[in-house]
Protein backbone atom coordinates (compact mmCIF):
# COMPACT_ATOMS: atom_id res chain seq x y z
CA UNK A 1 0.00 0.00 0.00
CA UNK A 2 2.65 2.70 1.11
CA UNK A 3 4.71 1.40 -1.80
CA UNK A 4 1.99 2.14 -4.70
CA UNK A 5 1.16 5.48 -3.15
CA UNK A 6 5.03 6.09 -3.84
CA UNK A 7 4.34 5.24 -7.44
CA UNK A 8 1.25 7.40 -7.46
CA UNK A 9 3.14 10.17 -6.25
CA UNK A 10 5.96 9.90 -8.47
CA UNK A 11 3.78 9.21 -11.91
CA UNK A 12 2.09 12.14 -10.89
CA UNK A 13 5.20 14.54 -10.57
CA UNK A 14 6.44 12.67 -13.85
CA UNK A 15 2.56 13.80 -15.24
CA UNK A 16 3.08 17.11 -14.25
CA UNK A 17 6.25 17.65 -15.18
CA UNK A 18 5.94 16.64 -18.91
CA UNK A 19 2.62 18.82 -18.55
CA UNK A 20 4.48 21.96 -17.66
CA UNK A 21 7.88 21.09 -20.31
CA UNK A 22 4.74 20.48 -23.45
CA UNK A 23 2.78 24.01 -22.21
CA UNK A 24 3.19 27.03 -23.93
CA UNK A 25 5.36 29.53 -22.66
CA UNK A 26 3.32 32.91 -22.01
CA UNK A 27 2.86 35.16 -24.45
CA UNK A 28 5.51 38.11 -24.13
CA UNK A 29 2.73 40.77 -25.28
CA UNK A 30 -0.38 39.74 -23.66
CA UNK A 31 -2.59 43.17 -24.04
CA UNK A 32 -4.09 44.83 -20.76
CA UNK A 33 -7.27 46.15 -21.15
CA UNK A 34 -7.55 50.01 -21.08
CA UNK A 35 -9.37 52.93 -21.24
CA UNK A 36 -7.44 56.31 -22.06
CA UNK A 37 -8.78 59.90 -22.34
CA UNK A 38 -6.38 61.91 -24.03
CA UNK A 39 -5.63 64.16 -27.17
CA UNK A 40 -4.88 62.33 -30.72
CA UNK A 41 -1.05 63.86 -31.32
CA UNK A 42 1.57 63.32 -34.06
CA UNK A 43 3.82 60.90 -32.14
CA UNK A 44 7.50 62.64 -34.00
CA UNK A 45 6.82 65.75 -33.24
CA UNK A 46 5.86 65.44 -29.33
CA UNK A 47 8.60 63.10 -28.99
CA UNK A 48 11.33 65.02 -30.30
CA UNK A 49 10.47 67.60 -29.34
CA UNK A 50 11.15 70.09 -33.20
CA UNK A 51 8.63 72.32 -32.46
CA UNK A 52 5.38 72.93 -29.44
CA UNK A 53 3.40 69.88 -30.73
CA UNK A 54 -0.15 69.31 -29.08
CA UNK A 55 -3.48 71.38 -29.49
CA UNK A 56 -4.97 73.84 -31.95
CA UNK A 57 -1.18 75.47 -32.55
CA UNK A 58 0.02 71.90 -33.87
CA UNK A 59 -3.18 70.74 -35.80
CA UNK A 60 -2.17 71.92 -39.05
CA UNK A 61 1.23 69.96 -38.77
CA UNK A 62 -0.12 67.02 -36.92
CA UNK A 63 -2.52 66.38 -40.19
CA UNK A 64 0.15 67.12 -42.37
CA UNK A 65 2.22 64.18 -40.08
CA UNK A 66 -0.34 61.85 -40.11
CA UNK A 67 -0.76 62.45 -43.92
CA UNK A 68 2.75 61.64 -44.30
CA UNK A 69 2.82 58.39 -42.70
CA UNK A 70 4.15 59.09 -39.16
CA UNK A 71 2.35 57.35 -36.76
CA UNK A 72 -0.32 58.84 -34.53
CA UNK A 73 -0.63 58.57 -31.07
CA UNK A 74 -2.62 59.72 -28.10
CA UNK A 75 -1.08 61.54 -25.44
CA UNK A 76 -3.25 60.31 -22.60
CA UNK A 77 -3.92 62.08 -19.27
CA UNK A 78 -1.17 60.05 -17.28
CA UNK A 79 1.44 62.34 -20.00
CA UNK A 80 2.12 58.71 -21.26
CA UNK A 81 2.14 58.52 -25.62
CA UNK A 82 0.40 55.51 -26.63
CA UNK A 83 1.04 54.37 -30.59
CA UNK A 84 -2.35 53.87 -32.03
CA UNK A 85 -2.08 50.42 -34.10
CA UNK A 86 -6.01 49.97 -35.01
CA UNK A 87 -9.17 51.54 -34.69
CA UNK A 88 -12.07 49.80 -34.06
CA UNK A 89 -12.03 47.38 -37.08
CA UNK A 90 -9.34 49.10 -39.23
CA UNK A 91 -5.64 48.41 -39.10
CA UNK A 92 -4.76 50.82 -42.10
CA UNK A 93 -3.98 53.79 -39.69
CA UNK A 94 -1.26 55.06 -41.88
CA UNK A 95 -2.00 57.74 -43.35
CA UNK A 96 -5.57 57.09 -42.60
CA UNK A 97 -8.52 59.90 -43.30
CA UNK A 98 -10.56 59.23 -40.93
CA UNK A 99 -8.08 59.35 -38.11
CA UNK A 100 -6.50 62.66 -39.91
CA UNK A 101 -9.90 64.29 -39.60
CA UNK A 102 -9.59 63.66 -35.36
CA UNK A 103 -6.12 64.82 -34.96
CA UNK A 104 -5.80 67.06 -32.04
CA UNK A 105 -9.46 66.58 -30.71
CA UNK A 106 -9.45 65.46 -27.06
CA UNK A 107 -10.60 61.20 -27.26
CA UNK A 108 -12.10 58.59 -24.54
CA UNK A 109 -11.01 55.35 -26.10
CA UNK A 110 -11.14 51.72 -25.14
CA UNK A 111 -8.96 48.88 -26.53
CA UNK A 112 -6.65 46.54 -25.52
CA UNK A 113 -2.49 47.70 -24.79
CA UNK A 114 0.54 46.30 -25.72
CA UNK A 115 3.75 47.20 -24.15
CA UNK A 116 7.32 46.38 -25.42
CA UNK A 117 10.53 47.90 -25.35
CA UNK A 118 8.94 50.83 -23.06
CA UNK A 119 6.39 51.70 -25.76
CA UNK A 120 3.05 51.68 -25.26
CA UNK A 121 0.96 50.56 -28.11
CA UNK A 122 -3.05 50.50 -28.34
CA UNK A 123 -5.52 48.80 -30.43
CA UNK A 124 -8.66 50.63 -30.27
CA UNK A 125 -11.46 48.64 -29.97
CA UNK A 126 -14.04 51.88 -29.19
CA UNK A 127 -13.66 55.66 -29.22
CA UNK A 128 -16.19 56.04 -26.60
CA UNK A 129 -16.47 59.93 -26.72
CA UNK A 130 -14.88 62.33 -28.90
CA UNK A 131 -14.90 65.99 -27.27
CA UNK A 132 -13.36 67.76 -30.04
CA UNK A 133 -10.33 70.44 -29.72
CA UNK A 134 -9.83 71.72 -26.08
CA UNK A 135 -6.48 72.70 -26.31
CA UNK A 136 -6.07 76.34 -27.20
CA UNK A 137 -2.10 76.58 -27.55
CA UNK A 138 -2.30 78.82 -30.82
CA UNK A 139 -3.09 81.88 -27.86
CA UNK A 140 0.60 80.89 -26.91
CA UNK A 141 2.61 79.47 -29.94
CA UNK A 142 0.71 80.53 -32.95
CA UNK A 143 1.13 78.14 -35.58
CA UNK A 144 3.52 75.58 -35.40
CA UNK A 145 5.90 75.44 -37.61
CA UNK A 146 6.34 78.38 -39.31
CA UNK A 147 3.72 80.48 -38.04
CA UNK A 148 1.17 79.71 -40.88
CA UNK B 1 56.55 63.32 -55.52
CA UNK B 2 57.22 60.18 -57.40
CA UNK B 3 55.69 58.52 -60.70
CA UNK B 4 54.64 55.36 -58.40
CA UNK B 5 53.71 57.19 -55.24
CA UNK B 6 50.93 59.46 -57.75
CA UNK B 7 49.57 56.26 -59.40
CA UNK B 8 49.45 54.97 -55.65
CA UNK B 9 47.34 57.35 -54.39
CA UNK B 10 44.87 57.98 -57.72
CA UNK B 11 44.20 54.35 -57.34
CA UNK B 12 43.12 55.00 -53.62
CA UNK B 13 41.34 57.82 -54.74
CA UNK B 14 39.33 55.61 -57.48
CA UNK B 15 38.70 52.97 -54.77
CA UNK B 16 36.96 55.56 -52.57
CA UNK B 17 34.83 57.32 -55.13
CA UNK B 18 33.75 53.89 -55.71
CA UNK B 19 33.04 52.68 -52.80
CA UNK B 20 31.38 55.87 -51.53
CA UNK B 21 27.54 54.54 -52.89
CA UNK B 22 28.15 51.62 -50.13
CA UNK B 23 29.47 53.28 -47.44
CA UNK B 24 27.13 56.50 -46.28
CA UNK B 25 28.05 59.27 -44.10
CA UNK B 26 27.15 58.35 -40.78
CA UNK B 27 23.64 59.80 -39.88
CA UNK B 28 23.01 63.46 -39.31
CA UNK B 29 22.68 64.81 -36.18
CA UNK B 30 19.26 66.53 -35.92
CA UNK B 31 19.88 67.34 -31.95
CA UNK B 32 16.99 65.48 -30.88
CA UNK B 33 16.47 64.53 -27.69
CA UNK B 34 19.11 62.12 -26.27
CA UNK B 35 20.22 61.26 -29.27
CA UNK B 36 22.38 58.53 -30.61
CA UNK B 37 24.03 57.99 -33.69
CA UNK B 38 23.26 54.19 -35.22
CA UNK B 39 23.79 51.22 -37.77
CA UNK B 40 21.46 48.22 -36.72
CA UNK B 41 20.98 44.86 -38.94
CA UNK B 42 16.75 44.02 -38.38
CA UNK B 43 13.79 42.24 -39.63
CA UNK B 44 11.28 44.71 -41.31
CA UNK B 45 8.17 43.70 -39.34
CA UNK B 46 4.10 44.82 -38.84
CA UNK B 47 3.96 45.73 -35.21
CA UNK B 48 0.54 44.62 -34.72
CA UNK B 49 1.06 41.59 -35.81
CA UNK B 50 4.49 41.02 -33.86
CA UNK B 51 2.46 42.05 -31.12
CA UNK B 52 -1.03 40.28 -31.68
CA UNK B 53 -0.71 38.00 -34.07
CA UNK B 54 -2.73 39.41 -36.68
CA UNK B 55 -0.18 38.99 -40.28
CA UNK B 56 -1.95 40.18 -43.65
CA UNK B 57 1.11 38.46 -45.67
CA UNK B 58 2.32 42.24 -46.88
CA UNK B 59 2.63 44.15 -43.64
CA UNK B 60 -0.34 45.38 -44.55
CA UNK B 61 0.58 47.23 -47.84
CA UNK B 62 1.74 50.25 -46.10
CA UNK B 63 -1.22 51.45 -44.12
CA UNK B 64 0.23 49.52 -40.94
CA UNK B 65 2.59 50.86 -38.40
CA UNK B 66 6.36 49.15 -39.28
CA UNK B 67 8.65 47.81 -36.82
CA UNK B 68 12.14 46.74 -37.19
CA UNK B 69 12.56 43.58 -35.29
CA UNK B 70 16.36 43.12 -34.61
CA UNK B 71 18.06 39.58 -33.65
CA UNK B 72 18.16 40.14 -29.67
CA UNK B 73 14.24 40.26 -29.56
CA UNK B 74 14.22 44.15 -29.27
CA UNK B 75 11.30 46.02 -31.43
CA UNK B 76 12.20 49.53 -32.79
CA UNK B 77 9.98 51.65 -33.95
CA UNK B 78 10.77 53.68 -36.94
CA UNK B 79 8.82 57.08 -36.65
CA UNK B 80 10.34 59.33 -39.00
CA UNK B 81 11.99 58.81 -42.40
CA UNK B 82 14.59 61.80 -44.20
CA UNK B 83 11.90 63.81 -45.35
CA UNK B 84 9.67 66.69 -44.47
CA UNK B 85 7.37 65.31 -42.03
CA UNK B 86 6.75 61.88 -43.73
CA UNK B 87 7.02 58.54 -41.91
CA UNK B 88 9.58 55.53 -42.69
CA UNK B 89 6.83 52.96 -44.57
CA UNK B 90 7.11 53.69 -48.05
CA UNK B 91 10.46 53.03 -47.31
CA UNK B 92 10.24 49.84 -45.44
CA UNK B 93 7.37 48.58 -46.90
CA UNK B 94 9.36 46.72 -49.94
CA UNK B 95 11.63 45.09 -47.16
CA UNK B 96 8.80 43.34 -45.64
CA UNK B 97 9.80 40.26 -43.81
CA UNK B 98 13.72 40.35 -44.73
CA UNK B 99 16.53 42.18 -42.57
CA UNK B 100 17.50 45.42 -43.65
CA UNK B 101 20.27 47.25 -42.18
CA UNK B 102 19.01 50.51 -41.04
CA UNK B 103 21.05 54.02 -40.48
CA UNK B 104 19.97 56.53 -38.64
CA UNK B 105 19.11 58.19 -35.01
CA UNK B 106 17.75 56.70 -31.30
CA UNK B 107 15.80 59.24 -29.67
CA UNK B 108 14.60 58.81 -26.22
CA UNK B 109 12.12 61.08 -24.42
CA UNK B 110 9.21 60.67 -21.90
CA UNK B 111 10.72 57.16 -21.19
CA UNK B 112 10.07 56.41 -25.02
CA UNK B 113 12.78 55.62 -27.84
CA UNK B 114 12.41 56.34 -31.11
CA UNK B 115 14.10 55.61 -34.23
CA UNK B 116 14.54 58.06 -37.51
CA UNK B 117 15.99 56.30 -40.10
CA UNK B 118 18.12 58.26 -42.58
CA UNK B 119 19.48 55.30 -44.72
CA UNK B 120 18.15 52.15 -45.54
CA UNK B 121 19.59 49.30 -47.47
CA UNK B 122 19.06 45.26 -47.91
CA UNK B 123 21.71 43.41 -46.48
CA UNK B 124 24.53 43.50 -48.61
CA UNK B 125 22.39 46.14 -51.12
CA UNK B 126 22.90 49.49 -52.01
CA UNK B 127 22.36 52.37 -49.64
CA UNK B 128 19.40 54.59 -50.00
CA UNK B 129 17.99 57.69 -48.32
CA UNK B 130 14.75 57.33 -47.02
CA UNK B 131 12.23 59.71 -48.77
CA UNK B 132 9.97 57.40 -50.21
CA UNK B 133 6.84 58.74 -49.30
CA UNK B 134 7.97 62.32 -51.20
CA UNK B 135 8.83 60.00 -54.28
CA UNK B 136 6.26 57.89 -54.32
CA UNK B 137 3.67 61.18 -53.82
CA UNK B 138 5.23 63.08 -56.83
CA UNK B 139 5.56 59.72 -59.13
CA UNK B 140 1.28 59.31 -58.52
CA UNK B 141 1.05 63.43 -59.44
CA UNK B 142 3.57 62.94 -62.74
CA UNK B 143 6.34 65.38 -60.89
CA UNK B 144 9.86 64.76 -59.98
CA UNK B 145 10.49 64.45 -56.75
CA UNK B 146 12.89 67.54 -56.34
CA UNK B 147 10.19 69.49 -57.69
CA UNK B 148 9.26 72.30 -55.81
CA UNK B 149 5.54 70.57 -55.85
CA UNK B 150 6.15 67.66 -54.20
CA UNK B 151 9.77 68.98 -51.88
CA UNK B 152 6.23 71.59 -50.38
CA UNK B 153 3.85 68.16 -50.60
CA UNK B 154 2.39 69.14 -46.91
CA UNK B 155 1.19 72.27 -48.53
CA UNK B 156 -0.14 70.84 -51.81
CA UNK B 157 -1.17 67.42 -50.95
CA UNK B 158 -5.32 67.19 -52.04
CA UNK B 159 -6.65 65.50 -48.81
CA UNK B 160 -4.80 68.30 -46.82
CA UNK B 161 -6.06 71.11 -48.13
CA UNK B 162 -9.64 69.55 -48.31
CA UNK B 163 -9.52 68.66 -44.32
CA UNK B 164 -7.53 72.12 -43.41
CA UNK B 165 -9.92 73.95 -45.70
CA UNK B 166 -12.89 72.59 -43.44
CA UNK B 167 -11.61 72.77 -40.22
CA UNK B 168 -8.86 75.43 -40.43
CA UNK B 169 -5.65 75.35 -39.77
CA UNK B 170 -5.92 75.55 -35.95
CA UNK B 171 -8.75 72.93 -36.23
CA UNK B 172 -11.40 75.22 -34.64
CA UNK B 173 -12.99 76.99 -37.50
CA UNK B 174 -16.17 74.81 -36.90
CA UNK B 175 -15.92 77.55 -33.35
CA UNK B 176 -15.43 80.60 -35.59
CA UNK B 177 -11.82 80.72 -34.82
CA UNK B 178 -9.19 80.92 -37.12
CA UNK B 179 -5.91 82.54 -37.57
Amino acid sequence: MRRSGILIFYAMTAALAIFLAAAPPARADQPRRVTITGEVIDSWCYLSEIMWATGSAHHQCAIWCARGGVPVGILGEDEQVYIVLRVEDDTDVIGNHGIMRIQTNEVVVEGDLYERDNIKYLAIDTIIDDHGIVNYSHEQFDIQPFGD
Amino acid sequence: MTKSKLSFIAAALVIALFALPQVPLAADSWNLPDEEEVRFDAKVTDVLCVLSGDCPPDCGAGKRVLGLLKEDGELVLPIKNDGSFTGAVTDLLPYCGTVVTADGLFTVNYGVKTFAVQFLRPLDGKWGRTNGFVKQWAAERGLEAKDKKARRWFRNDETILEIVGEQGKLGLKDKGIEP
